[in-house]
């Protein structure tokens, strides 16, 4: 089981409803227009924009960007407490409890997949109403670090689901909550071990590139390059 | 006959601190008192209460002010062991009477080091958990091993170097004998074959503490230069350049205190170890500017993308005060009041001081026309001043040369020349470390995307540091009442 993401550009609408949909999912605190002047937003999935060109051939292009959940993750390799791990399963998690928060791992991550709580989220009193019940994506505390999970919440649920039932897990049995809620479904999430799935095959398109692969990452999220 | 009332001069010089509190020494426990009560005040009641959004730390630079201390500090640590153990390996005459100084300055400068790691986390409650839960896979907890093994060495070697004045101190001051008696932990023997085996076994340990103070800010290094994600860190340079940074802020900064601590007790210390110490200084910085200019020129002439980014922001952007003064008063006037002859006859040292002053001048001017931008930094953080900023700072350093080049340089002093330089080499590698630590998070990979990030330090995160600072200078204060700062002459 090596979980992996593959995202197509080409049918990315850059409506980063994905962005949405995983602040809900994982409870991420929300910014007040004050925070976020200061650039203190959090994002676990953030859509990186960059425009070229002046107006009347402007050309612009849009990444949704999760956590790569790397196979040689920097991150891991430096946490001094081991707050940060790879697990079997290839997802890379944030142990909150653990964290001291020395921002080392958001300084050693080339994509800045990580973020850190700087302070308190300010947010109205109707959002708890909205809040994801779910014990593991609990509100974290202020002055740790949190990242993207690829849902792990829902991953292991599925897994536990199927093994009580005693059969394997399907492909597309789990959806990561930006996968699921994907308007143009440009995001697909799936085992990369197994050959039938379908991310690995998309990920064996020509089309595939992986952000900064040559820093030797090896990065899981794998995109479809815009035709 | 002579030599002896000089040795009695400086052994009553060196025990005069201990006698009394001056006005003076009150006034200035109290004003550090006052700012180490302003940066707890800043700590736990913003910082701690409301977490890092007080500081200026945001989602693209996440070390910032109290980093580049923690690097500075620890790099004047090792400087200050490196003195204090050539004195005893070596048997330097000249620089025995300030090992002592520069032990303390070892000890306590990597003290303010870990303090400002532990105002830098964001979960201060979980800083045991390094102890507890250390990856020995982390180049931090190598830092927290080797900075662990240090303090103890230098710890032993501050004890072993000490003990003898203090049980001599006994003798000296019987009413506060029952203090002297807990600092040396007991011991009272002084016999000559004591102090021999004291000498030898201080010699075996400075073996070990040279290696030690190297290793120590090499893997201070190493936490920055290990991570491939920020380029012009990720350099095999770093190590090295970190050490040289390391002996000449050390050495300045040990020669700041002999000079300043002569000046407020009037001690017996004499030109030949200031002037020593310049020698170690003025071979020092070349070294260090032979690293930066290795490193601008293996960048510039490939011109990678991403390396390059960050030193032209480095060199015309921003920042470019930090390397401007950094080169100019940090690197260059320094070596300059270091080799330049002391006693020259008043006219030829103008002459010759104004002809370096034309010549800063004109590097300076060159810089708008070269295409720099008005500074960011400066222009944030006081944004009245805006079109001001650029001439202000320049103006600033014209002065300032001025000013050193035609009082500091002529003056026949070896203490003001000495003192004043080693006091620019500290600004110098202070505002070199900012620019390390710094810029290479502002300008990161994918930065087509996230742009330059910005950092400007707030007032909460600069009071905290200077609390800790003024913590370490109260610590100096209190230290120079209970023992003598200079090593006793033996002879006495």
């Amino acid at each position: 089981m090596r979980w992996g993401m593959v995202i197509d550009l080409d049918k990315c609408t850059a409506c980063q409803s994905c962005a949405v949909a995983c602040k809900a999912e994982n409870n991420v605190p929300f910014a007040t227009p004050e925070q976020s002047g200061r650039s203190h937003t959090i994002f676990w999935m953030d859509l990186l924009v960059q425009v070229r060109g002046e107006y009347p051939r402007p050309k612009a292009r849009f990444i949704p960007r999760p956590c790569m959940h790397c196979d040689n993750p920097p991150c891991v390799q430096v946490c001094p407490v081991g707050a940060t791990y790879r697990r079997p399963d290839g997802i890379v998690a944030q142990n909150y409890d653990r964290c001291i928060g020395c921002k080392y791992c958001m300084v050693a991550c080339p994509y800045g997949a990580r973020m850190f709580n700087m302070g308190r989220a300010e947010e109205p009193e109707s959002y708890r109403s909205y809040a994801n019940p779910d014990g593991r994506v609990a509100r974290r505390r202020v002055g740790v670090v949190e990242k993207c999970t690829f849902c792990f919440q829902r991953v292991d649920q599925a897994v536990a689901r199927a093994r009580a039932e005693g059969r394997t897990l399907e492909d597309g049995e789990v959806k990561t909550a930006c996968a699921q809620t994907c308007t143009g479904g440009a995001i697909v999430f799936g085992d990369l071990d197994d050959p039938a799935s379908r991310a690995a095959q998309l990920a064996g398109s020509p089309r595939a590139f992986r952000l900064l692969d040559e820093l030797g990452t090896r990065p899981k999220v794998v995109y479809l390059m815009e035709g | 006959m002579q030599s002896a009332t000089r040795a009695e001069r400086a052994y009553e010089s060196f025990l005069r601190p201990l006698y009394g509190i001056s006005l003076w020494y009150a006034l200035g426990v109290a004003g550090l008192l006052g700012l180490v009560a302003l940066g707890g005040y800043h700590l736990v009641g913003s910082q701690w209460a409301q977490g890092l959004e007080v500081t200026g730390l945001n989602t693209s630079i996440y070390w910032g002010l109290y980093i580049i201390n923690f690097v500075f500090l620890v790099g004047v640590s090792a400087g200050g062991i490196i003195v204090a153990a050539l004195a005893h390996i070596l048997e330097f005459k000249e620089f025995k009477p300030i090992s002592r100084i520069a032990e303390l300055q070892a000890i306590s400068c990597l003290i303010l080091a870990t303090l400002f790691i532990f105002v830098s986390i964001g979960a201060p409650d979980r800083f045991y958990y390094l102890f507890l839960y250390g990856r020995l896979g982390s180049p931090l907890i190598w830092d927290v091993i080797i900075i662990v093994v240090y303090l103890a060495l230098a710890m032993v070697m501050g004890y072993l170097g000490t003990r003898a004045d203090l049980v001599r101190c006994m003798a000296v001051f019987p009413r506060r004998r029952w203090l002297f008696r807990l600092l040396a932990l007991g011991y009272t023997d002084i016999s000559p074959a004591a102090l021999e085996r004291e000498r030898r076994l201080l010699r075996g340990l400075s073996w070990a503490a040279i290696p030690a103070a190297v290793l120590l800010h090499s893997i201070t290094a190493w936490i920055l230069g290990l991570v491939k994600a920020r380029v012009t860190w990720h350099t095999s340079l770093l190590g090295p350049l970190f050490v040289v940074s390391a002996v000449a802020s050390g050495v300045a900064l040990v020669t700041l205190c002999v000079v300043v601590t002569r000046a407020l007790w009037r001690l017996d210390i004499g030109e030949k170890v200031v002037g020593g110490l310049g020698k170690v200084l003025a071979l020092s910085v070349p070294v260090l500017g032979y690293f930066l200019f290795a490193e601008l020129l293996t960048v510039t002439f490939g011109g990678e993308t991403a390396a390059l980014e960050v030193f032209t922001e480095m060199v015309w952007g921003s920042f470019a005060p930090f390397f401007w003064v950094n080169l100019i008063v940090g690197l260059l006037l320094p070596l300059l009041l270091l080799v330049m002859p002391a006693r020259l006859s008043a006219s030829w040292a103008f002459a010759r001081a104004a002809a370096a002053a034309a010549f800063a001048g004109v590097l300076v001017m060159v810089w708008p026309w070269a295409g720099g931008d008005a500074p960011a930094l400066f222009a944030e953080s006081f944004p009245a001043w805006g079109a001001l900023a650029q001439p202000a700072w320049m103006l600033g350093l014209l002065v300032l040369l001025i000013v050193v080049l035609t009082v500091i340089v002529p003056s026949t002093s070896v203490f003001v020349r000495v003192g004043t330089a080693s006091a620019l080499i500290v600004m110098g590698v202070l505002l070199e470390r900012t620019n390390i630590v710094v810029l290479p998070q502002l300008h990161r990979y994918l930065a087509e995307f996230y742009g330059v990030g910005r950092y400007v330090p707030t007032w909460p995160e600069v009071a905290v540091a200077l609390g800790i600072y003024a913590l370490g200078a109260l610590a100096f204060l209190v230290l120079a009442k209970l023992f003598p700062l200079v090593e006793l002459p033996d002879e006495h």
